[in-house]
């Protein structure tokens, strides 16, 4: 599916570009609230940063060469779970959250067993599948459980935390993008670690070729279970952020809308690279807001963005660099 | 539970469920000849939906001349989409997908902004009932489920007689041995595309009197049709109509016995036990 691209950093080589890059994550991560304490981009940032959870762990089984269509399920899976977790068996949110972690994580194995059996086109639309299955089980099944249509209402903020004798709450918009840039960081650095180890150099040769790969003794299915599973569970987490801090679950929240603007983000970012998703997620997000304005004229303007984004950089925006400097040098044209 | 009953509930899905077979095919044959999934299809559908309302409805024209006309229209729309964006495409799904996202909204934010936002009724274009054997069907329901027959055996015949039918059929076999034949790859592309978006558009025109025209309305037959094509197995053309029977039949079973809600979860977890089985779908290739 993805052109073959050379290995960027084998490990062992260098550490330094991706610990950089881990280091500016942060900065930025820690820069935003000294910058401004405005609600609306506090909002903004957290949406970002919990977006970008799910599309680090999304291009993750890209990285295997699968896009999984299901993958906000499984967000919607942590988030259900840990509202029920919390509201009904009356654990607390710092309990529940691991817990809905590995519940999603746990439901991963069998669907994404059955789905990896195929590949492709034909995973694709397998995984469109069981995301509609799992969208309309929340809403048409066990409604005095999962709200129905009216959505799970009534779920508390994330309760405070004991810390060296004060209590840490986690109430206003600062403190959940706190929280969030905390959940981020963490998951980040095991993603951008996974993607420098062995893991990630055999993902990138079942990408390039999961044929040859397993004619290599590559086990290519027990590969793309573990990103799946491991994607499922930062997704998990996700979720359950997701769950207390709206407050209010709604199984379109979990549908295929939101789920496409993953897979924009994400493709639009570019694959090849553990930092293309955070590119496509900032600066999607950021055009987003600001294409708000034209109201009407919003979606037409940004659908025409997408077409022409990846006509003229069909390896996404984090590839274009190293694309206009080949061409300096050589003087190919970038046309498609 | 009378025989009848459970005939008229088999009856009622595989009527709507031919349509949605129109759809699938176009989906389905698009596939087949460019390696993608157009995820704007139903957009195609939608503007057969328009050019019914307004040549039918506002101008009066004939039922049939308007059909006849709405699937030359969305086909050439079909070709020119091809001509300046898919073409580049050809084997990239997943930019394609993203591609045909951005079209989707292109096309339904141009919709909203010319047509509005409101739903268009188009009048019935026939009245009446229709009994026999102590079944009842509406004669529209007739006329709409036989022109989508009538336009799956026209699909068939020409893809299995005609030159250029032939032509694509080779290129969906395998496209680098039909060019080596002399096979023009790119007007079998156009062609192709243009074909799979006229079938839409003729499905659009077919269901704007039963249902309403709006620039939504793509929404609901391409999720019919992506479970049709996942049963019967993607690129395969006798596999989309024994889906739309499978999932028509399941539907108007279904209805008998739960609501509307629960019978669209029925298809999909057909969609998951075909699948258990056959995971490529059941007509679908190696």
């Amino acid at each position: 599916m993805e052109p073959s691209r050379g290995l960027s950093a084998p490990p062992g080589r260098a550490l330094g570009a991706p610990i950089a890059g881990l280091a500016l994550l942060a900065a930025g991560v820690v820069a935003l609230p000294q910058l401004t304490r405005d609600s609306y981009y506090l909002d903004v940032a957290t949406t970002i940063l919990m977006n970008l959870a799910l599309t680090m762990s999304l291009r993750l089984q890209v990285s295997t060469g699968q896009l999984n269509m299901a993958h906000i399920s499984f967000m919607g899976i942590g988030a259900y779970a840990s509202a029920l977790l919390v509201t009904r068996v009356g654990i607390s949110f710092w309990a529940a959250l691991p817990i809905a972690a590995v519940v999603a994580a746990l439901l991963a194995f069998p669907i994404g067993g059955l789905a990896l059996r195929v590949t492709g086109p034909y995973y694709f639309l397998i995984t469109f599948a069981f995301s509609e299955v799992v969208r309309l089980f929340f809403n048409n099944f066990f409604v005095d459980l999962f709200g129905g249509p009216s959505g799970l209402v009534g779920i508390p903020k994330p309760s405070a935390l004991p810390w060296f004798g004060r209590a840490l709450t986690f109430t206003t918009k600062l403190e959940l993008y706190t929280l969030m840039a905390a959940l981020l960081l963490v998951t980040a650095a095991v993603l951008v670690r996974l993607e420098h180890s062995r893991f990630g150099l055999v993902a990138s040769a079942i990408r390039q070729g999961d044929l040859l790969a397993e004619t290599l003794g590559v086990n290519v299915f027990r590969y793309k279970l573990t990103a799946y599973v491991v994607g499922s569970l930062v997704a998990g987490v996700a979720g359950a952020f997701f769950a207390h801090s709206h407050q209010v679950l709604h199984s379109s929240d979990f549908g295929l809308e939101p789920m496409v603007l993953l897979v924009v983000f994400t493709v639009i970012g570019g694959t090849g690279s553990v930092w293309g998703p955070v590119a496509g997620t900032v600066l999607m997000t950021i055009a987003g807001e600001l294409l708000r304005e034209l109201h009407h004229y919003e979606s037409l303007v940004f659908g025409v963005v997408l077409i022409l984004t990846m006509l003229w950089a069909p390896d996404g925006l984090v590839a274009l660099p190293g694309k206009l400097a080949r061409r300096r040098r050589v003087g190919v044209s970038l046309a498609p | 539970m009378s025989i009848d009953l459970l005939v008229q509930a088999l009856l009622n899905g595989f009527g709507l469920a031919m349509v949605y077979v129109l759809v699938a095919l176009g989906l389905t044959l698009i596939f087949s000849i460019l390696e993608i999934i157009n995820f704007a299809h139903g957009e195609f559908y939608m503007l057969g939906g328009y050019v019914t309302y307004y040549v039918f409805a506002v101008f009066g024209v004939n039922y049939f001349a308007t059909l006849g006309f709405a699937i030359l229209a969305v086909g050439l729309a079909g070709v020119v989409a091809e001509r300046l964006i898919f073409r580049y495409l050809r084997g990239k799904t997943l930019n394609a997908f993203i591609v045909s996202l951005g079209l989707l909204w292109v096309m339904q934010a141009s919709a909203q902004l010319s047509f509005g936002v409101l739903d268009k009724p188009v009048p019935s274009a026939f009245s009446g009932i229709v009994r026999a054997f102590g079944l009842v069907i509406s004669v529209e329901r007739l006329v709409v489920s036989l022109s989508a027959i009538v336009l799956i055996a026209a699909l068939y015949l020409f893809l299995r007689w005609s030159r250029p039918g032939r032509a694509m059929r080779a290129v969906a076999q395998d496209a680098d041995a039909a060019a080596l034949q002399g096979v023009d790859i790119e007007l079998v592309s156009a062609l192709g595309f243009g074909i799979g978006c006229a079938l839409a558009g003729g499905a659009g025109g077919l269901l704007a009197p039963v249902f309403a025209v709006s620039p939504a309305m793509g929404a609901l037959p391409v999720v019919k049709a992506f479970i049709i094509i996942i049963i019967g197995g993607m690129g395969s053309l006798p596999g989309a109509v024994v889906g739309g029977l499978l999932l028509g039949s399941v539907e108007g079973l279904g209805s008998l016995f739960m609501g509307s809600a629960a019978v669209n979860v029925l298809g999909f977890l057909v969609v998951i036990l075909v699948l258990l089985v056959r995971p490529r779908g059941l007509f679908g290739g190696a």
